[in-house]
Parts: C-alpha cells; structure tokens; sequence
C-alpha cells in the first residue's frame, strides 16, 4: 500500500503538551467503561513489554475516538498518518499481532470514525476548494493530494476484508460449518475478523457516499440482514447498515425494498429507545427523522400501507411534507428536494477537487440530486392519474385528458410512465441485489384504442393478525 | 413477444469470464482493467447485447483515475445503458460520472465538449423514461450539428433497438392502438412501414388502421383479490404454548 509509509511512530498533535496526561485518562475512561478486567491487562503484559503494549493498546483505543469537530488541517492529516501506521502495523507485520480488541464496539468505532474522518475531510477539501479564499489551506491541500486519498481508504477496508478471511468465514456459517476451518492464521483472532467484518459495512458505506448505489449492496453478497448477524450486536453498525441499505436501493428506484429497510430499523429503534445513552441516542434520533423523510419520498412513488408506529411517526414529523408529495404535480418538487437533502448522505467526490478555478467544484450531493429530480420528474403526475383511474372501471382517454386540462398525447405518457413504474424488482431471497419483477399496484389497467379499462385489486380482509393480537392479549 | 425478448442488461449471459473475474474481484480496481473493460465495451456496442454492470466498473474506473477517460467511451456507455428504459440504469451510469461532466453549465460559460455531450444524452433519455416517444424521435431527427448522428454511431442498430423496446412496452399497456399513434411513437414515417414493422418484427395483425395485440399478462388488467395466505406456521407460536400449558 503505497500510503503507508514504513516505521512511522505515532506523533501527537501539535502544541498538545497534556496530551498524554489527558490520553492516560482517556484510557481509564474507556477501560472502566467496558469492565476491562486486569485479568486481561496481566496477560499482556506477559505477552510483550509493558510498556509496548500499554502504547499499542491505548493507539488502539485512540483510533475508536471522534476527532474534535473543530480540529485543524494538521490534526487531521496527523489523524490520517495515525490510522496508516496503525493499520499498517496490523496489516503488515509479520503473522498477525496479539492484541485483543479492548471490546466488542471497539471494531465498529474504528471503521466507523476512519469513514466518517475520511468523509469529512473529503468535504472540508472540496469546500476550501470551491470557496477559493484560504490560499494557505489550499496550498497545503494541493500539496498532499493521497492524504485521505479514495485508493488508500477502499485499500484499507479491502485488505482487512481479505486479511481476516471474512468473507470464507460468513460463506462457512451460511452452510452451517465451522468458520474457524476457513479462517486462516488471521481471521481466527477477534481483532482481525471483527475488523474484516465491519469493513465489508464500511464499504457499502464508501460506496454509497461515492454514488456506487449497486456495488453498495453488492459488497453485503455475505452478510444476511438478520437478528443473528454479527451488526446487530452494535447498535450503531445496525443502524447505519439499514439507513445505507435502504438509500442505495431508494436510488436504484427499489422503493418496496427501501422501505422493508427503513421500517425494519425505525421499529427496531423505537423498541430498544429506552436502554439507550443520552449521546448515542442524539444520533441515532438525527438519523430517524432522515429515514423518516426517506419513507416518505418512498411512500409518495410506490403507495403502501405502513406500520401504524411508523406512519404516526411520519405523520407527525412530516405530515405536511407527506400529504404534498402525496398529491404530486410540480408544487411537490421541491418538497422532494428539501427532503432529499435534509435525508441524504454526505457524497463525495472520489478525487481532489480543481483548486485553481473554484467554480468548477461542484457539490456532489447537487449532482446526485439533480439525477434523482429527472425521476422525480418523470413521476409527478402518477398520483393524480391515480386518483382519477380510481373512480371508473372504463374510462375514455380524451375524456380523462380533458378532466385534466392536457393534450391526448400527455395523457398517453402520463398512463405509460405509471403502468411502467408500477413493475418492481423485490427481494425475496439471496443477495440483495436479486429479486423478481412485480407488480406492486393494485391499480391496473389497459388500454383499447382510446379507451381505458381499469382494474382495481381488492384487498381481502387480514385476521391472523387480528387473531394473533388479540389472543395474546386475551391469555397473556 | 414480450417473453421471448429478454431483458437482462445487468448481468447478460454474453459476459465472459475475464469480465466476471474483473468486475467481481479487485481487479476492477486496477487502471489497466481499463482496456480490456473498454473492448468489451465494443464488443457490446457491435454486437447488440448489454452489460450495465461491467459498464459501471469502467466509469468507477474513469471516476478514480480521471486521467483515463475517454469522452467517447462515457458517452457509448451512457447511449447503450438508455436503451435498457424504462430502468435505473442511465441513472446508476449518471452518477459515477463527475459533476463536472454531467451536464453543461449556465450559457455562455465554456464546459467540456463531455458535459455538452452528456447534458444532450440526458435529455434525450429524459423523453424515453417519461414515455414521450414521438420527441425522442423529433429530438434525434433535429439533430442540426449531428450531435446525436456522431453520438450514436457507434452503437449498432441503436435506432431498431429502441423501436424494438417501444414496441414492447406498448404491448404491455394496450389491446389496441391507432397505426397513426404508433407511427409517432416507433418513429416511422408512413403508415406502410408501420404496418410491415408491427406485422414482421412484432407479428402483430393490423385491422382498419387499428393494430391489434395478443393479450398477455401485462394488457390484460385483470381484476384480483387479495387474499391472506394462512398457514399453521403463523400459529405455531399460540399453539406451542397452549399445548404447553395443558401438557
């Protein structure tokens, strides 16, 4: 990896004379926080120096924490410097080193705060960039263009994947063998198969962030969105799966399957909001209302019953939002913009942007959106059509087309983009890039020359849910 | 006729497997995956199949290395990915590719000859996914500085395909349709190649100017109710505990 450079020892940032008292009481912190018995620290203290291991576990510990919001450009690649010597160390070294995790988020931290460091800094550049009045930022950007560079990032993620043999061992618990059998001198150790495993979700979220909807769900072929699943365990990595899950099928215009995803996870989250800490909560709540609003777009193109928990909660947090989405045409437009960008990930841009003529930097979260509006689009007028279609069993198309104050022709377009959208491809099993194509409407129609005949699906009435409720509720 | 078409522009099973090897495995990251992704590309361009899939390695590609790009390559991959309509595909091929070159900027700002080139291929995608088939026609045949012509010629038969695919997705909404309306829509230019395109390539039958189509599963509109599966299994729960309890 050329990234890495050979031999670096991990420098602190500049001007921090306390860091290391500060760093020891972080340590602590954390140490007390998982119940780190001194069991553990006494065997390795036998497994290396003292003083050796103390240093590589408090680095391990130390690559889990947030970077301060605010930090500087120099914090920020020393950040950068620190997760390549770190990596390299366990990469790289020969066989694999002894290190346990310190606990069982410590995986998911580090993959997560590397991501999230990554992606910050990719949009810090690009602002600088596009602003064009920091000549001093900019020189020292243009000056490192790998730092945080895209290569190095999916190369991390990818050797770790590769290192611990991950993706062997989730093909081995599918078949219900022994994943230690095909783990190898690596992935037999905690440190490198939950850190392989939490790389493959960092991936979709790469992915995704670079606008590569379907190698996003590609890269989960191995991980079976379960409650046994290894994420589900983390609740932050559970979260984020099913949030990155549900937007790149959003995109790839699989709205039954995006909301399987995001109602999966809202449900899950308003049962387990009770146990939950107070800082982990504020994001976990930030993310809610963005799947919220994610529902309702879904919902506005492909018309479905919710859960009750969850239409409440849509109701309330976007109710107006929803019913203007509902009743289409070009007012709804931008309502879909303001929730796609209060909803959508933070894109970026794969290289450094051109710091020499700003204006050539544009956001990619505008690209993105400008390509999902052309659908949106294409779709405004599918819910009056609807509504109209509702009312007749036959109806003549010049008739409908004068009802709406359009041209024959209009209207044509208007019957064929609805019909052709009503067919899906839905999951039923496998990976989550299958599925078969359906029909998810109970609105159907065909036409005869210039005469339209309409079929409605009635809905049978649903008592075993009935049942099932009210029988626990009566003998419980 | 809509059977016998397949439509599987994502994983066809004209893929080679060199192609399987590179997009599946991190060869797709290598830059020099990019030439043998970039005749393939040809290979698909001449021989009327599709592989959106192995089309979005090389834009990923382009987008990581953006040295490498050839204009002409992006947009071949843009104009195969739009005669898989209507589908996501020109959208997933839209988004890898960078903002830049996306679409043009405001006028009378210079852009790339790329992002010109992409913003006509939008728009002319644009009236395929929204079903306005007579303009997608009119915007090829006003083709003024043969944008388009140069834009397209590289793909065989790019025209027949698209015809082709109109046709299809007629046959699933209608029983019925007026020769006229078909002629604006396959982009014909009288009545008698409308006719001799619905009964040889669709083997359609035509009755007073009105062509009739097969009933299939899609033009037929049938009333359904839904109903309820109900099985044991959604029960096993309530039994297993009565059954416990009295045990």
């Amino acid at each position: 990896m050329s990234a890495f450079q050979q031999g670096m020892a991990p420098v602190r940032a500049m001007g921090d004379v306390d860091s290391d008292v500060e760093e020891e009481a972080l340590v602590a912190d954390y140490k007390e926080q998982v119940q780190y018995g001194e069991d553990d620290m006494a065997e390795l203290d036998q497994q290396a120096l003292a003083q050796a291991a103390d240093d590589l576990q408090a680095r391990l510990v130390q690559a889990a924490q947030p970077l301060d919001f605010q930090a500087t450009l120099e914090a920020k690649f020393q950040s950068y410097d620190n997760y390549c010597s770190l990596f390299h160390y366990i990469l790289n070294s020969e066989g694999p080193v002894e290190l346990e995790p310190p606990s069982y988020y410590w995986a998911w931290d580090v993959i997560d705060e590397f991501i999230y460091q990554f992606n910050t800094f990719s949009t810090y550049r690009a602002r600088i960039a596009r602003q064009g009045n920091n000549e001093e930022e900019a020189q020292f950007l243009r000056d490192a263009p790998n730092t945080w560079g895209c290569y190095s990032v999916l190369n991390v993620l990818y050797s770790l994947i590769q290192k611990s043999q991950i993706i062997e061992q989730l093909g081995a618990m599918k078949r219900n063998e022994d994943p230690a059998l095909v783990a190898g001198p690596y992935g037999t150790k905690n440190l490198y198969r939950m850190l392989g495993y939490f790389s493959i979700i960092g991936l979709l979220r790469v992915h995704c962030l670079l606008g590569d909807f379907s190698l996003a769900l590609k890269t989960l072929d191995d991980i079976e969105l379960n409650k046994k699943a290894m994420f589900a365990r983390v609740m932050a990595a559970h979260f984020t799966t099913y949030y990155y899950v549900g937007f790149s099928y959003m995109m790839m215009r699989r709205y039954a399957d995006a909301l399987r995803m995001f109602s999966h996870i809202l449900i899950y989250v308003s049962r387990t909001k009770n146990f939950q800490k107070n800082a982990q909560y504020d994001s976990i709540a930030k993310k809610n209302d963005q799947m919220l609003a994610l529902i309702a777009i879904c919902v506005a193109f492909h018309p479905t019953r919710l859960d009750d928990t969850i239409h409440t909660a849509l109701r309330e947090k976007f109710g107006d939002e929803l019913l203007k989405l509902q009743r289409g045409g070009p007012e709804s437009l931008p309502v879909y913009e303001e929730l796609f960008k209060k909803a959508c990930p933070k894109f970026i841009s794969p290289v450094p942007p051109n710091f020499d003529v700003p204006e050539s930097n544009i956001d990619p979260m505008d690209h993105h959106l400008s390509i999902f509006m052309e659908e949106v689009k294409t779709n405004m007028f599918s819910p009056i059509i609807r509504s109209y279609l509702r009312l007749y069993t036959t109806m003549d198309l010049k008739k409908l087309a004068g009802f709406l104050d359009v041209q024959p022709d209009e209207l044509r377009a208007m019957l064929l983009v609805n019909k052709q959208r009503t067919k899906q491809v839905r999951w039923t099993e496998g990976g989550l890039l299958e599925g078969e194509w359906v029909n998810t409407s109970d609105l159907d129609y065909a036409l005869q020359g210039d005469l339209i005949h309409i079929s409605e699906a009635k809905m049978g009435r649903k008592l075993v849910d009935w049942y099932l409720r009210n029988l626990s509720r009566t003998y419980a | 006729m809509a059977s016998t078409l397949s439509m599987n522009g994502e994983d066809p099973v004209e893929r080679p497997d060199q192609i399987r090897a590179i997009i599946g495995g991190l060869e797709r990251y290598n830059p020099q995956a990019a030439e043998v992704l970039e005749a393939y590309l040809a290979q698909q361009c001449e021989q009327k199949f599709c592989d959106c899939n192995a089309n979005r390695a090389l834009l990923k590609l382009y987008q990581l290395n953006p040295d490498r790009i050839k204009d002409e390559v992006v947009t071949n991959v843009l104009v195969k990915t739009m005669t898989q309509f209507p589908s996501p595909q020109f959208d997933l091929a839209l988004h890898l590719l960078s903002p830049a070159n996306a679409k043009p900027g405001p006028p009378g700002k210079p852009t790339s000859d790329l992002a010109e080139a992409v913003g006509k291929l939008r728009a002319l995608n644009a009236h395929l996914e929204s079903a306005n088939y007579a303009q997608f026609w009119a915007t090829l045949d006003n083709d003024t500085d043969d944008i388009y012509a140069d834009l397209t010629t590289d793909i065989q038969g790019f025209e027949e395909i698209i015809r082709v695919r109109i046709a299809q997705l007629v046959s699933q909404s209608f029983r019925e349709i007026s020769v006229s309306v078909l002629e604006s829509w396959l982009g014909l230019n009288s009545e008698e190649e409308v006719v001799n395109f619905v009964t040889e390539t669709c083997g359609w039958k035509v009755e007073g100017g009105v062509v009739q189509i097969p009933k299939n599963a899609e033009n037929e509109a049938k009333k359904t109710e839904i109903r309820e599966d109900v099985n044991v299994d959604m029960f096993s729960r309530v039994i297993k505990r009565s059954w416990e309890e009295t045990a």
